[in-house]
């Protein structure tokens, strides 16, 4: 797994990447609510595998997880994560309703925020793909409500096909006025980096 | 009274105790699968984390990373301290599929992988399994009680509870 040893070189890129994509991300997910966000946080880092389970606080703390695969030649997994209340609030803004009428993720819940990934998944995608000129599209997104450690163990073991190590992107995208409301995170498949290596030289 | 020794039993990782107040424990099973062996004779335990199914042929620093090698290497070091083969109680939690989406690459079945390889290698050591809850689409917390060999299970929101008192869902 040779791309690998690409990464220091290309963190200069990556962090191009990762600043619009996670600023049009953010720009997206604020139309769609209907109120601004912004990137509090963002980060280029490449981590052990065997890490990643730990990146996201208690491993039995609840969470809501929209996970998605880009696919083409850029591919890698997409995570948008908020804590549970969040994601019942956030849940009541896209469907308009006052602020509690939401107490579960039923399905018609699940369905907007599979909109909200998405959504936010294409801006961040359309950015990389005008950044590298390379292909790439979202899936269909799945939700998942589950402890921490168990949603992202899936996503682990899917780097872990691919390598020791992984290159992440992470950002935290917040309201003006308030606290973190989500994590995104995108994980690229080292073949990816590779593809993107090459378009660079 | 004493207190339980909670011992973390990450990702890719193996613990063996003989201490009895240890509770050897692996938070948050998603698609890895947390195997429990116990030697009731000697009091001594362990757990495995495994995240993959089969050990790949590069050299690699973390065996117990895989279903294959870590239950090897589980076995054996438990042979090590004096357990008897054919006397270990097996346990085996989580091999979950999180995720189930549409044209999905089958690598995100590693859970139902996890499980297969775990079957065969546990066949081919002729060791039997006591109580699994594997499979299905949730994560689970798993404790080896090294003091009686008693294996737990919790799933989010949900009290903690013996192993195999409800009908495992299907692998």
């Amino acid at each position: 797994m040779n791309e690998m040893e690409n990464t220091s070189e290309m963190q200069p890129f990556m962090e191009i990447v990762a600043h619009e994509g996670l600023n049009n991300a953010a720009k997206g997910f604020g139309s769609m609510v209907g109120t601004p966000f912004k990137v509090s946080a963002s980060e280029v880092s490449t981590v052990p595998v065997e890490e990643i389970p730990f990146l996201a606080g208690g491993p039995e703390n609840e969470i809501v997880g929209i996970y998605l695969h880009a696919e083409g030649d850029v591919a890698g997994q997409i995570l948008l994560m908020f804590p549970v209340e969040k994601a019942l609030e956030l849940v009541d803004l896209l469907m308009e309703q006052p602020e509690g009428t939401t107490q579960e993720l039923d399905t018609m819940a699940r369905s907007a925020l599979a909109e909200v990934g998405n959504l936010v998944g294409s801006f961040f995608l359309n950015s990389v793909a005008s950044l590298t000129g390379l292909d790439t599209r979202p899936s269909p997104p799945a939700i998942v409500v589950d402890m921490v450690a168990a949603l992202l163990s899936m996503v682990t073991a899917t780097c872990a096909t691919m390598g020791d190590e992984a290159l992440m992107i992470k950002g935290d995208f917040s309201q003006i006025d308030r606290g973190t409301q989500l994590q995104f995170w995108v994980m690229p498949d080292p073949d990816t980096l590779g593809k993107i290596n090459e378009k660079l030289n | 009274m004493r207190t339980d020794n909670v011992i973390t039993v990450g990702l890719g990782e193996l613990a063996i105790s003989e201490d009895p107040s240890d509770v050897l424990t692996a938070f948050g099973l998603g698609s890895c699968l947390g195997i429990g062996a116990y030697a009731p004779a000697i009091g001594v335990g362990g757990l495995l984390h495994a995240m993959l199914p089969e050990y790949s042929k590069k050299e690699d620093r973390l065996a117990p990373k895989y279903v294959d090698s870590g239950l090897l290497q589980l076995i054996k070091e438990l042979e090590a301290k004096g357990a008897v083969r054919e006397q270990l109680h097996i346990n085996m939690v989580g091999a979950a599929n999180m995720i189930e989406m549409q044209g999905v690459p089958n690598q995100l079945k590693i859970g139902e992988r996890n499980l297969e390889v775990a079957y065969r290698i546990l066949n081919e050591l002729g060791l039997k399994i006591q109580n699994e809850e594997t499979g299905g689409t949730i994560g689970r917390t798993t404790r080896l009680y090294v003091e009686t060999g008693a294996m737990t299970v919790r799933a989010m929101g949900k009290p903690e509870r013996p192993i195999g008192q409800s009908i495992p869902e299907p692998a």
